[in-house]
């Protein structure tokens, strides 16, 4: 024990001295700014400007176009153990005894699955196109705060390695505890991997509440003078609410998950049965939390359907008011529903009855948007490209999604389906078939420029229809196991035939593994897609790669492409090439500055 | 320029501390909360040290010793506050409950130790410091 902890000293000795180290190389690149005084400059390679090169570059970036880049890959790496998790449990579910894992394991993944899918993708991808794209949008330089920017960053890989650690730390087992982690059960689960999940669960917390703050600054303060609130476009004005969602719900999490490794850790009795607030406080602080964080994944995909939807059905987003309107109703709304997740537990039922209420009134902003989505495809000038393909699905699912929401807010209904796969079913057509959706549906469309590459089309619609079926297949296929009675969460579905219907039940699993396989060959063309095009796809260099001119919507986005394309022309085609004789320096400065002032603006 | 994704020339974008200040949070919680010793002192000298670097490169200090030491003060007095919770009531036994530290003291410890070494370690900079960084 004690030659443990001199080892762990030794260790953390040796990674201060390390950080010390690099700090202090670090310093060496620094000194040559002017403010520093230029001891530097006679060694200064002018080419890399202002900015490092190679892994110290993204280590120390600041740049929010950078730092979106980084969101993405950190969450597209996510998406992929995520799914693969995903993937593993339907392949256990293909028989009623289990396939491949033990209840334990089982256990394991399906917790893991969904934190993995909720914090490590679905906040950071939002996160990703919103540091990208919202200070381009705003026409502002960059964030209001960019090193807390970096900071929000940061803290997310610790976060992915103490919620996965589980898994890889010998002698530590992972949590079991669903990703909803209630008490008593997770206050009692003794394994150590628990409370490092509830750790790194809450730094992605913190992670969330930082870039909240700073969207919120930078979209109240950095709007450039030509963008007012009535021109704000709709993805800024869903980050917008998004970002006031996350400062109320998420550090309530954070509280909740203090207090719950308390129980664990310092013998407190916060939830701890017959005492304080009891088991059922957790059930109320997490839903508190929980509801919003729905609407915290799906308002910012709404907006990146709203932004992309009318641009390949050429006309203006129908009811684009009212469109803001339903963003900010649902965003207040969604304070008011958390009680429906617990309409089994034997709440009141004058409170059951009044969060029925507004659970159903969440309805009526939703269908506004959706509404207004098929109303801006009406008669338009529909270009079926893959992003608006996604577009078109994502509605499509968000109806099928959203409809079964509308019945499971029904008290009655609640109670014959609550804890099935129905609701299983409902929360994936939501959080694969729309969010997901919208999130390739923004990859796709501002792929070229994050990458300044196209995408190959024919893996990229392969993508598509392999991703709708797949999604309809298996999600579907979980409603109907709701209405057979499955109960969520098994390991294993070997009941009594008289209970249910036991051959249904195991072909209806069977049907949804399938879908999940489609999905998998899907996702893997996309990843192929992805990489492959990044690194060897035909440089895009036209401005205006989706014709949006002809239609009046080349938005700020490709603008930014545009000029970000003109530049690189005027240098000579290659900024490294044209700085390195140092001698048109100043003059290829000035040049970049008037092209900047004299840049058209956006729409 | 295509060739790198992402790149903006136009004004300064690079800074060592965000790495930093998030690493060293990350620890300090591990550390703290699962009472190991040696990484929660670790992390909140990390935290410490990179938050008073990004507040001097923001330019909102000038001063890093004084700005070390105060923060170095402020984990100094949370530490000692937590291990003062255990003392019982009434008596002053501290050395005995600091000599068998239950799960509350060993964290307090940890976290008064690691203050008191960023003090100081500002103490030192003060003395050995050539200049003001």
């Amino acid at each position: 024990m004690v030659s443990a902890q001199l080892l762990l000293t030794a260790l953390m000795g040796v990674l201060l001295v390390g950080v010390a180290a690099f700090l202090s190389r670090v310093e060496d690149w620094r000194s040559y700014t002017p403010a520093v005084g230029g001891g530097y400059g006679g060694t200064t390679e002018i080419g890399h400007a202002e900015k490092p090169s190679g892994l110290v570059r993204w280590l120390t970036t600041v740049d929010h176009k950078d730092i979106g880049l980084l969101y993405g890959t950190y969450a597209v790496v996510a998406f992929a153990v995520g799914g693969l998790m995903a993937f593993a449990i339907r392949v256990q579910l293909v028989v009623p005894s289990g396939l491949i894992a033990g209840k334990p394991y089982y256990n394991a993944i399906l917790t893991s699955h969904g934190i993995t899918m909720l914090f490590l993708f679905g906040t950071p991808i939002i996160a990703a196109f919103a540091n990208y794209f919202v200070p381009l949008l705003l026409g502002a330089d960059d964030m209001a705060f960019p090193r807390i920017n970096a900071i929000a960053f940061w803290l997310l890989p610790p976060g992915a390695v103490l919620i996965w650690a589980g898994f890889f730390v010998p002698s530590f087992e992972p949590a079991q505890t669903a990703w909803t982690m209630y008490t008593p059960l997770s206050a009692e689960q003794p394994n150590p991997g628990v409370d490092l999940m509830l750790l790194g669960l809450h730094l992605t917390g913190v992670s969330a509440t930082m870039g909240a703050i700073n969207f919120i600054a930078t979209i109240v303060t950095e709007r450039d003078e030509s963008v007012t609130w009535a021109n704000l476009d709709i993805f800024s004005w869903t980050i917008l609410t998004q970002s006031a969602l996350i400062l109320f719900a998420f550090p309530l999490l954070g509280s909740a998950i203090v207090m719950l490794l308390l129980d664990r850790n310092l013998a407190t009795t916060f939830y701890a049965i017959g005492e304080g607030g009891g088991p059922i406080l957790w059930q109320h602080l997490f839903w508190f939390f929980g509801h919003p964080e729905v609407y915290i994944l799906v308002l910012p995909p709404m907006g990146i359907v709203s932004y992309i939807l009318p641009k390949f059905a050429g006309r203006k987003l129908f009811g684009f008011k009212f469109v803001v309107y339903s963003t900010l109703a649902i965003g207040v709304l969604s304070f008011g529903v958390w009680a429906h997740h617990m309409f089994t537990t034997g709440i009141d039922p004058r409170l059951r009855a009044s969060f029925m209420a507004v659970s159903l009134a969440i309805a009526i902003p939703s269908a506004v948007k959706t509404f207004n989505w098929i109303t801006t495809m009406w008669n338009g000038r529909i270009r079926l490209t893959t992003p608006m393909l996604f577009c078109i699905g994502f509605v499509s699912n968000f109806i099928i999604g959203g409809v079964t929401g509308v019945f499971l807010a029904s008290i009655p209904i609640d109670q014959v389906l609550h804890d099935t796969y129905y609701v299983v079913g409902h929360f994936h057509y939501i959080v694969m078939g729309a969010i997901g959706f919208a999130v390739f549906a923004g990859i796709y469309y501002w792929f070229p420029i994050f990458t300044g590459k196209m995408y190959q089309r024919t893996l990229g619609k392969a993508h598509f229809w392999l991703s709708m079926i797949g999604t309809n297949v298996t999600f579907f296929a979980m409603l109907f196991l709701g209405y057979l009675g499955m109960p969520r969460r098994y390991a294993t579905y070997q009941f009594d035939g008289a209970i249910a219907p036991l051959n249904l039940v195991t072909l209806s699993h069977q049907a949804a593994t399938l879908g999940a396989v489609l999905l998998l060959i899907g996702q893997v063309a996309f990843v192929w897609n992805l990489v492959n095009s990044w690194l060897e796809g035909p440089t895009v260099r036209d401005g205006d790669p989706w014709d949006l001119k002809e239609t009046d919507q080349h938005g700020r986005d490709f603008q930014f492409h545009e000029n970000r394309i003109e530049r690189a022309i005027a240098d000579g085609g290659d900024e490294g090439e044209a700085v390195t004789d140092g001698g048109t320096e100043s003059d290829s400065e000035d040049a970049e500055t008037e092209s900047d002032t004299t840049a058209p603006e956006g729409e | 320029m295509s060739e790198q994704p992402g790149v903006s020339d136009e004004y300064r974008m690079a800074s060592p501390w965000p790495l930093f200040v998030a690493l060293g949070f990350a620890l300090s919680e591990v550390g703290v909360f699962l009472g190991v010793l040696p990484v929660a002192v670790a992390g909140i000298l990390l935290l410490g040290a990179s938050v008073t670097g990004i507040l001097r490169e923001s330019g909102y200090v000038s001063d890093v010793w004084r700005v070390l030491a105060a923060l170095g003060g402020v984990f100094a007095l949370l530490g000692a506050g937590l291990v003062a919770t255990q003392v019982p009531p009434g008596s002053l036994a501290i050395v005995e409950t600091v000599a068998a530290p239950n799960g509350a003291v060993g964290r307090g410890l940890a976290v008064a130790i690691a203050g008191v070494m960023l003090v100081a370690a500002a103490a030192t900079g003060r003395v050995v410091g050539t200049a003001r960084l």
